[in-house]
């Protein structure tokens, strides 16, 4: 049997995959201090380095956080999507929340950078689509003045 | 918005309503509201010409400018 794919299902779609990240999110909040003590156990002994178990999980916490708040705005972006309310200010609202939220993770990043320059990395991917975002929130909130430009013509 | 509309005056001076007025220049009744109440950010040169031909008047008459003191 042929599947018929239309927006409404990838909508849908896109709310499931949201919702499961969000949980998985909120499940990896207590997850963190496994995660830090399986990373110092293999980059001490691949590098015989200093621990970052602290720092590490200050980072993680930080980000997992920041991370829930992005996801929780996304959904409430895609919620919006489902009542055809696109083009609106809370939509750009939450745009510009996410943004910021990456901006967090990336400042986080970068400060774990003086224990471990590969954290820099993810910084500069998070600060990228901080900046991606941005640029959407911004084109976004054009799109909605041309819309309230077109429905006040009469 | 320094671009006033007038039509609640020309419309008093024509006595005519604001659902008739709507109907003859073909717009909805929500509209001919937001015009009125100057919430409007463009109007149409086919919705003035059919307010100007309905009201018989310029568009002079329902659009004033204002200076921003």
């Amino acid at each position: 049997m042929k599947i018929k794919w239309n927006s409404e299902k990838s909508l849908f779609l896109s709310r499931c995959l949201t919702i499961a990240t969000l949980i998985l999110g909120v499940v990896s909040l207590f997850c963190i201090p496994i995660i830090t003590e399986w990373y110092d156990a293999i980059s001490g002994a691949l590098n015989g380095g200093k621990p970052i178990h602290v720092e590490l999980n200050i980072a993680l916490y930080l980000s997992a956080i920041l991370g829930i708040i992005a996801l929780w705005q996304l959904l409430k972006m895609l919620n919006r999507f489902a009542k055809h309310e696109v083009f609106v200010k809370e939509n750009a609202v939450c745009l510009r929340l996410i943004a910021w939220c990456s901006f967090g993770v990336a400042a986080v990043w970068l400060a774990l950078t003086f224990w471990r320059f590969t954290a820099f990395f993810v910084a500069f991917i998070a600060a990228f689509a901080g900046l991606l975002l941005r640029v959407m929130k911004n084109m976004l909130e054009a799109a909605i003045e041309l819309r309230e430009e077109n429905d006040f013509t009469i | 918005m320094p671009i006033m509309v007038n039509l609640d005056v020309m419309m008093a001076k024509r006595k005519i309503s604001a659902g008739e007025l709507a109907e003859r220049v073909d717009i909805t009744p929500a509209n001919l509201s937001i015009l009125k109440n100057n919430k409007a950010k463009a109007v149409r040169f086919s919705t003035l010409e059919a307010i100007c031909r309905e009201l018989d008047c310029q568009p002079g008459d329902v659009l004033e400018y204002v200076k921003n003191e």
